[in-house]
């Protein structure tokens, strides 16, 4: 579905943000990208997604070669999700802007049925359409831009941060809403995210970047505890995960709160019954 | 340092008041962490304390902010701004020169900062957001963490007394939020500066964070120490405010029936409370 061969790309003479970096993705992966500022995930996804060609190695995505297809051919397959919302909204309302995607991607597409997707995903994002989305907040525009990519249904989403300049509730609402199209339609979903708690709750591969290359690529449980992987990148894991390395044998893989709470009472329960 | 008192404000053509009857009260040297859920007006209350409210965005203002001593509805942006060194949300709306070194010398020369003191005041805010390496870049040829930490280390460069920073580490990966925090926690201890934080980020404001304050549809919905805040984990979750979650996982144990515990901030803390419970 996606594969990336021995590909590299600065953005000046000399420069070179991006590596000799090789991976492949296969349909209804979960695939996260982590790394620090300036480790190369953004200039990744935007390889991936053909925004900029590679000025080594090759990239395909569903069999075309991105140096050699145009954005709109390559639209049809993939929906993108920029770090910064307002480099995408171009519309004056949120009910314009969602059905933007729709009218240009899919042009068999009747009217009909254009504002009956456009009206589900709004009343699923609580949207009422009349928004003006340069008046909305940051978070709200984030969530504008996330909501016209999952409007027009992609085969495969790229989303850098998706998370950023969201609260709890509305992290986990856009989340739970990718991770359905994940797992419901097959859709395959590459995230940036600085966000370790959600990589750890959402994602099942993560790939590993510093200094424009490729560190690992592996299951999220495996890379995060990965002390010293997580130490090259820069990257913490998430608490709970960090507090079950620590504590050690009768731990293992306890990384969310449930499974920390229900390995701790029942170890206290073994503890109790041995006295 | 900063006294707010009963302070409503409704932005002109606004719907409903983003705040209402606000009061608050920053000793300096304060270190504030704001929270809150999408709308509860953190950003307009960052911007009422910067001056911005009502000076660049209109609409009806009640109540009063002092600022050092300066009312901000009667003084200048330009004084208000000596005062309160502000790094917005969006950092990009921040940024107006090309280059890393021109943004920092902006503030710098605008300020009339004396010429042998510029260089000084230069190095040492790159070298604290640890950004020496970019001085000479362009600013488009970095990355959104990069741009922030230019941003941050812009208003370090003015030394103001107070450091307003509306989600200064949206963009910023783990190790670079906590070296931002760190340093903000250094310039409080150390210069003794006032700094209010506004952020999502819930573990970084309670490990460094003195006080939380946790706003909810334009009022305050509780207020005070880190871990007094965190013993509501429970209900702030249901106005969409995420908790640590060593913070969670003491308040599971104690509703699992493991005993009584005080809420953790850190994995150090959490560490310290199973084995305790486990001995």
């Amino acid at each position: 579905m996606i594969s990336l061969e021995k590909v590299s790309f600065g953005y000046g003479e000399g420069s070179s943000t991006v590596r000799d970096i090789s991976f492949h993705i296969e349909k209804g992966e979960f695939v996260a990208i982590l790394g620090a500022n300036g480790a190369g995930k953004t200039t990744t996804v935007k390889l991936i997604d053909g925004l900029l060609k590679p000025t080594k190695g090759k990239v395909v995505i569903n069999g075309l070669d991105t140096s050699k297809t145009r954005v709109s051919e390559r639209a049809r397959h993939v929906g993108f999700l920029f770090q910064n919302p307002d480099r995408q909204i171009c519309r004056n309302t949120v009910r314009e802007e969602l059905a933007f995607g729709l009218e240009t991607v899919k042009k068999d597409m009747s009217r009909e049925d254009i504002d009956r997707r456009v009206g589900e995903v709004m009343e699923s994002f609580g949207f009422s359409g009349d928004e003006e989305p340069f008046s909305l907040s940051r978070g709200e525009r984030q969530r504008v831009a996330l909501a016209s990519v999952i409007t027009v249904q992609p085969e495969i989403m790229i989303l850098d941060e998706p998370t950023t300049g969201l609260d709890y509730r509305e992290c986990s609402h856009i989340m739970d809403v990718i991770s359905d199209m994940n797992r419901t339609m097959g859709t395959t979903v590459v995230m940036v995210c600085h966000d370790m708690e959600v990589v750890m709750s959402y994602a099942r591969r993560a790939l590993v970047m510093a200094g424009g290359r490729l560190l690992a690529d592996g299951t999220v449980r495996s890379v995060f505890r990965d002390t010293e992987l997580m130490l090259k990148a820069s990257l913490l894991p998430p608490q709970i995960t960090e507090l079950s390395m620590r504590l050690g044998k009768g731990f293992e893989n306890a990384d969310t709160v449930g499974e920390m709470t229900a390995r701790i009472c029942s170890e206290m329960q073994v503890r109790r019954a041995g006295r | 340092m900063i006294k707010i008192e009963s302070l409503t404000f409704q932005y002109d053509g606004g719907g409903e008041p983003a705040l209402r009857d606000i009061s608050l009260d920053v000793e300096p040297g304060g270190f504030i962490g704001i929270i809150g859920p999408a709308g509860a007006g953190k950003t307009t209350l960052a911007r009422a304390i910067g001056g911005m409210v009502p000076h660049h965005y209109k609409g009806d203002f009640y109540g009063s902010v002092i600022v050092d001593s300066m009312d901000t509805v009667e003084n200048r942006m330009t004084d208000i701004s000596r005062v309160v060194g502000t790094v917005f949300q969006d950092v990009e709306s921040q940024i107006i020169s090309s280059v890393v070194e021109d943004e920092m010398l902006y503030g710098l020369e605008n300020f009339g900062i004396p010429r042998g003191e510029i260089e000084e005041r230069l190095t040492f805010a790159l070298r604290q957001v640890g950004i020496e390496d970019l001085r000479c870049r362009t600013i488009a040829s970095l990355s959104g963490g990069q741009r922030q930490k230019v941003a941050i280390a812009s208003i370090i460069a003015l030394r103001p007394k107070v450091l307003l920073l509306d989600e200064p580490t949206g963009e910023l990966d783990p190790g670079s939020s906590r070296m931002v925090f760190s340093l903000l926690k250094e310039m409080n201890e150390r210069y003794g500066l006032t700094v209010i934080v506004i952020e999502q980020k819930i573990m970084l404001l309670s490990e460094f964070a003195k006080q939380l304050i946790v706003l909810n549809e334009g009022k305050i919905y509780c207020s005070g120490p880190v871990r007094q805040v965190l013993e509501r984990a429970k209900e702030l979750e249901g106005i969409g405010v995420n908790c640590p979650r060593v913070a969670s996982l003491a308040i599971s144990l104690k509703e699992a029936g493991c005993g009584e515990m005080p809420v953790c901030i850190n994995v150090d803390e959490a560490e310290t409370m199973v084995r305790g419970l486990l001995r």
